[in-house]
């Protein structure tokens, strides 16, 4: 049975084509965010199809999640991003016991019972200092894309403090550190493990090891040693972890799909 | 009349209203359709709520929404208004016990912004006071005293202070600053007897030194002196005491509400309902008898469908403990479109659900009750009446809302997730929920969904 996850995320939608029967994962595919949610959803769900070589009526079942969820509305069922990356990151790392998301305009603490269920979950919902968004404002102030800003992360010598917990206050701040002359690699790195600490906070004291990182921030080196840092703890970064979400989803259409099938 | 229990908008209930009229609905004098709050009110939240089709939900809409005009009526009618503050359900009790008084809660004016979705501009008003959003909602307070469009001047106001959060004690010093005198009394914080120390018995299974019940007491006694002179008349000990066996009716009602509806199969009442319910207890909503009455007809109304086995949230809904009223009423709604039932609540006032001693002289008996009030103890006290009543009421999940700007204990949330989580393993979240949550619907729904899908995987162990 041929199953697929579509996370549409508030920054990037990710789908994932998944076999049941191989338990392997057909094709992916991975784009901006943008306003015409479904038909952006729509156009990556086709392309992995053409990835694939399958047709649309080979798909058994179709789940999203995301915070853009509800717009994809040729799903057959919206499952939460809580419930998808633990479905994901558990059929990948069975061993996880907490994973750390974090996503564009949040982040999540995820603590996993053995089996791999949701025993409780945690969620920033104050402020975008712990979220993706504030590497995105990071790399729009220095000029740089994504990937160049990992690279300059892991440059750092002395990451640079940055206290406060308002992304707009922070890039006042980031705007006098760089008119300080501050090198711009330690300015990333400070940003990094401020993040790093407000998403720990989140953990709080019950961040059962294997710690288990995962999201599009994930693939950036320098956000993985801030939190391991942050949690005097190793961390793991999931295999492919901006698909974790779609894959998770993917997972859940098969398992609900066998459920409602006729014995 | 009666129907088959459900949800109905504000336009159904038009409908379902004119119907009920031709078959002979009576109705007390604050009756009426719903909509008219709309149009005379501006209570436009109204309009994106919905609500219990029972005719006993529709008097207690009615009961709550004509609050104002009821205090405006008391005082045309010669009757003293006393804005009784923070205590949240012991002055009342005493204020109702001596004819021509009647006790409101000026605090309840932290839904009016929510209500009125906005349009009274009372937050923004209160910005302009020098309160702004980094204070809880209860801020809305200020202006309305000063606009005179809502509630009427009170004659006296009584306010606690100590142990109270410092949000409310910052509006209240600026309220008295502004030329409200403010009759203050003294509540301590409540802390657990000390070796060889005298202790007393509070409500709720908890215990306090004596001393500080004696200080409570003595304190209560000169707000009943305020009281009596402000009636003009002693509030005798017999006087009293009548006045705490009718309030002890209300919460025997509300007890019984709580016990139907929180340990029925499904929900019996939606949550909206409940959470007005609940909070009758705490000033009576300007009426204690009409309290009595509209608590009655709730009750009744509750039994009925349960014994009928109808519900309006069916049996396969996540039960949900919920911690803290909520600024948006429309909340409660939503956590039932996404698959959740309340199944117990502490809406901070846990101590004016409690049945207040009567076998104790009435100040002692209101002073221990006042004590056994969960924002003057600890949170590990008030967690482990949570904890108490989810396992009572079979709670799979809890969600611990946070009021915007509230410092009373801003870790309070935390703490008590910690502990439940700890003593029962449920899955728990706590939530941020302002005055009109409308753009937070995204992100309010991912974290109660996800809540929701947790308590159900548990289910399937």
């Amino acid at each position: 049975m041929i199953c697929a996850g579509i996370d549409a995320g508030s920054r990037s939608i990710k789908v994932v084509l998944f076999d049941t029967e191989q338990q392997r994962v057909l094709s992916s595919s991975i784009g901006d965010q943008g306003v015409a949610q479904e038909q952006l959803a729509r156009g990556l769900f086709e392309q992995a199809l053409r990835d694939a070589g399958l047709e649309r009526s080979r798909v058994a079942a179709v789940v999203a999640t995301g915070y853009g969820r509800n717009a994809v509305r040729f799903a057959d069922t919206t499952i939460t991003e809580i419930t998808c990356h633990a479905r994901g990151v558990h059929h990948v790392a069975p061993d996880a016991r907490t994973i750390i998301e974090i996503g564009g305009q949040d982040s999540k603490v995820i603590h996993l019972e053995d089996g791999g269920r949701v025993r409780d979950f945690a969620m920033n919902d104050r402020c975008a200092a712990g979220t993706g968004r504030f590497l995105e404002m990071v790399a729009t102030r220095l000029g740089v894309d994504w990937p160049k800003l990992a690279e300059l992360g892991q440059a750092s010598q002395k990451p640079a403090l940055i206290s406060n917990m308002c992304v707009v206050f922070a890039e006042t701040e980031i705007i006098g550190l760089l008119a300080e002359g501050v090198p711009v690699p330690d300015v990333v790195a400070g940003v990094q493990n401020a993040m790093a600490t407000r998403v720990v906070a989140l953990a709080g004291r019950s961040a059962v090891p294997p710690v288990y990182f995962t999201g599009g921030v994930a693939l950036q080196p320098g956000m993985s040693r801030a939190l391991a840092e942050a949690l005097s703890a190793p961390l793991r970064v999931a295999p492919q972890p901006q698909f974790t979400g779609a894959l998770g989803a993917a997972l859940l259409a098969g398992d609900r799909h066998r459920m409602k099938a006729p014995q | 009349m009666n129907a088959v229990p459900r949800k109905l908008s504000l336009t159904d209930w038009d409908e379902r209203y004119v119907q009920l009229r031709h078959t002979g609905l009576r109705e007390p004098p604050y009756g009426g359709p719903l909509r008219r709050h709309v149009a005379q009110e501006r209570d436009y939240r109204l309009e994106k709520l919905r609500f219990d089709n029972s005719p006993a939900a529709l008097r207690l809409w009615n009961f709550l929404l004509t609050e104002n005009e009821r205090l405006h009526q008391a005082r045309a009618r010669g009757e003293k208004i006393v804005g009784s503050m923070k205590d949240l359900g012991t002055v009342p009790v005493m204020a109702y016990a001596l004819p021509g008084l009647r006790a409101f809660y000026p605090d309840g004016a932290w839904w009016t912004p929510c209500l009125m979705e906005c349009s009274d501009r009372l937050l923004q008003q209160a910005e302009g006071l020098g309160i702004d959003a980094s204070f809880c909602p209860v801020r809305a307070m200020l202006p309305a005293f000063l606009n005179g469009e809502h509630f009427p001047r009170p004659d006296l106001l009584i306010c606690s202070t100590g142990a109270v959060c410092d949000d409310f004690s910052a509006i209240a010093q600026r309220l008295e600053r502004m030329g409200f005198p403010v009759e203050w009394w003294e509540m301590p914080r409540r802390r657990r007897p000390d070796p060889g120390e005298a202790s007393c018995a509070l409500p709720g299974n908890l215990n306090a030194p004596q001393l500080q019940v004696d200080c409570v007491r003595e304190e209560l006694r000169r707000v009943g002196q305020s009281l009596s002179s402000l009636a003009g008349r002693p509030l005798e000990e017999a006087m009293l005491a009548d006045g705490i066996r009718r309030a002890n009716e209300v919460r025997r009602r509300l007890q019984a509400l709580r016990t139907v509806a929180y340990s029925a199969p499904g929900a019996p009442l939606p949550a909206l309902e409940m959470l007005v319910a609940e909070m009758l207890a705490i000033h009576f909503c300007s009426d204690r008898e009409e309290t009595i009455a509209v608590l009655g007809e709730l009750l009744a109304v509750a039994q009925a469908r349960v014994r009928q086995s109808q519900f309006v949230i069916g049996g396969d809904a996540v039960r949900i403990f919920w911690v803290n009223p909520v600024a948006d009423l429309r909340a409660m709604n939503l956590l039932e479109d996404w698959g959740g039932r309340v199944c117990g609540s502490d809406y901070m006032f846990a101590h004016a659900l409690d049945l207040i001693p009567e076998d104790l002289p009435p100040l002692e008996a209101l002073a221990r009750t006042a004590l056994a009030d969960p924002m003057v103890g600890s949170t590990a006290d008030r967690a482990a009446r949570i904890v108490a009543d989810c396992r009572e009421f079979g709670a799979e999940a809890v969600a611990v809302s946070r009021i915007p700007g509230a410092s009373h204990c801003a870790r309070e949330g935390e703490i008590i997730r910690e502990i439940v989580q700890k003593a029962l393993g449920l899955p728990t979240i706590e939530l941020e929920i302002p005055p009109i949550c409308d753009a937070m619907l995204p992100t309010l729904g991912s974290r109660l969904q996800a809540l929701m899908e947790t308590a159900r995987a548990r289910r399937k162990k």
